[in-house]
């Protein structure tokens, strides 16, 4: 059967690889097949394919040459299939960079976004967001205030990714959509809670005060989402460095250790370990947890954890003496960066009889 | 994130920050590089040129993910295996180079479901391909050649037999 499938395709390509040789001038002359009537869905998804391939190689467009071919690209939204939009969202966006005038699509996007396939929605938000400049920022501001608390988790982040993207096109985005972010917070799904958390930092992270409140209200709560987590850890650690009073704070970060989720645990022990200010007692569970991890089967958990020791062994050189045992073990690891640092580790540590061996 | 072939050429490569390789050629010589020290060594995780990447093989197919060396590793880790479990699905569990260049649009879709501008945007491949896998299912028969009608059904039963 493979064979078949093999000899059909041949047929049909030349064999090889079919996007090898392609020349840029011919791919955007066959993109004039756009402006056909009817569009033919298949066609045009291929010839689009091929575009967005020679972009991705590295190819580049002049402003006319990328012009032409996001106005044809326009054309394409006559046709209602699901996979040729889609590919023609991720044109607009390749293509909004370096081509003028791309702000024509507002419409269409905007319908899209309005409309009632999730699958155009979420897409047609952060396609809209990329050509959307500050002059236009008031005429959208509804729809994503709206998509932001939308029920379906694609679409709700979606708009709350492409609020922390506008920030650079006006720098009060976030500010201004904090209400629906704060709401979007509550959600199930792990990816909003850790976007919508994102937008509210990016929000207030002017005002310590506000931060602090922030990182308060969500510690007693402890987002089920672990990505979420990552960043509340990184939100107290950085507050550590600026108030005085930081008992809960490191509290709640050494509750972190327990988390259920691997990602969480070493993002907490990373964080309690570069704390300037803390002294052996605070960091001995979280060099326990290293210790652990320098013994797991997967190779990025023991070179995180043989890292993170790697750095401590700077400053607590004592503390990291108790893992000298299994980090003789990394030195002949099958992956040389463990090794590496397991050795320089251990050499930091300066146990005589461990040098020796 | 990228997929290189094994010869360490780029089949898709994305870069979201412009301080990091900003040019082409800047890129494509970091990809050399990258590939000519991880394409042996089955080794999953690698520090270069201050970056921390996580990779994993396919046949004839290489798939990385690069991050600041601040980074969490895991994190990354989780999306390495959203990219690599996404494209699996997407392409019935045949992952090589012929099958990804067959389906490159789906799989281009697919990046773009997981990272947005170098912000995690779903890291669950489940989701991931529900949002962009959409083929068969969605094209009404009668836009179908019967070429591409046999070739589904080939595959259904092929998968069927194979279940």
């Amino acid at each position: 059967m493979i064979t078949f499938k093999r000899d059909k395709k041949e047929e049909e390509d030349g064999g090889g690889n079919p996007f090898q040789n392609l020349e840029k001038t011919t791919v955007l002359q066959e993109a004039r097949t756009f402006n056909n009537t009817p569009v033919n869905p298949r066609k045009c998804a291929h010839i689009l394919t091929k575009i967005l391939y020679l972009l991705n190689q590295g190819e580049q467009l002049g402003t006319t040459e990328a012009t032409e071919a996001f106005f044809a690209m326009t054309k394409l939204f006559q046709s209602r299939d699901v996979i040729l939009r889609r590919l023609v969202y991720l044109g607009i966006k390749e293509l909004s960079s370096l081509a003028e005038d791309v702000i024509i699509v507002t419409s269409s996007l905007t319908k899209d976004m309005t409309g009632k396939e999730d699958l155009y929605r979420a897409a047609a938000i952060r396609a809209l967001c990329t050509i959307t400049d500050s002059s236009m920022l008031a005429a959208i501001e509804r729809y994503m205030k709206q998509a932001i608390i939308d029920r379906s988790p694609a679409v709700s982040s979606a708009a709350l990714v492409s609020s922390l993207h506008l920030t650079s096109v006006s720098s009060d985005v976030a500010r201004r959509w904090a209400n629906e972010a704060q709401e979007a917070l509550n959600c199930d799904n792990v990816m909003v809670q850790y976007h919508a958390l994102g937008v509210l930092y990016q929000a207030r992270k002017a005002d310590k005060h506000a931060v602090i409140k922030l990182v308060a209200k969500l510690m007693r709560t402890s987002p089920k989402s672990p990505y979420a987590a990552c960043m509340l850890i990184r939100m107290a650690y950085k507050l550590l460095d600026e108030v005085d009073e930081g008992e809960e704070l490191i509290g709640f970060i050494e509750s972190c250790l327990r988390h259920k989720s691997e990602m969480v645990v070493y993002e907490a022990a990373h964080a309690l370990v570069n704390l300037g200010r803390s002294g052996a007692r605070e960091i001995g569970p979280a060099i326990s947890v290293l210790q652990l991890f320098c013994g797991s089967p997967k190779p990025a958990l023991r070179f995180a954890a043989v890292r993170t020791l790697n750095k401590v062994a700077m400053s607590h050189p004592a503390a990291v003496t108790a893992c000298n045992l299994d980090l003789e073990n990394l030195i002949t690891d099958s992956n040389r960066s463990i090794a590496t640092l397991a050795i320089t580790t251990l050499l930091k540590t300066g146990a005589e009889s461990s040098v020796d061996r | 994130m990228a997929i290189l072939d094994n010869d360490g050429n780029r089949i898709l490569a994305k870069y979201y920050d412009k301080n990091v390789f900003p040019t082409s050629k800047e890129q494509k010589t970091f990809e050399k590089n990258l590939f000519s020290k991880t394409h042996r060594a089955n080794a999953e995780i690698i520090m270069l040129d201050g970056l921390t990447c996580v990779y994993r093989s396919s046949v004839d197919l290489f798939f990385y993910v690069m991050g600041s060396s601040h980074e969490n590793e895991l994190i990354l880790m989780s999306v390495l295996n959203c990219l690599y479990d996404s494209v699996t699905s997407i392409l019935r569990r045949n992952v090589e180079k012929r099958t990804v260049l067959d389906s490159l649009d789906i799989v281009m879709l697919a990046m773009d479901e997981i990272c947005d501008g170098g912000i995690i945007l779903d890291a669950d491949a489940t989701s991931v391909v529900q949002r962009v896998a959409l083929r068969t299912d969605d094209i009404p028969l009668g836009e179908q050649t019967v070429a591409q009608v046999l070739q589904s059904a080939k595959e259904q039963l092929k998968w069927s037999l194979l279940k």
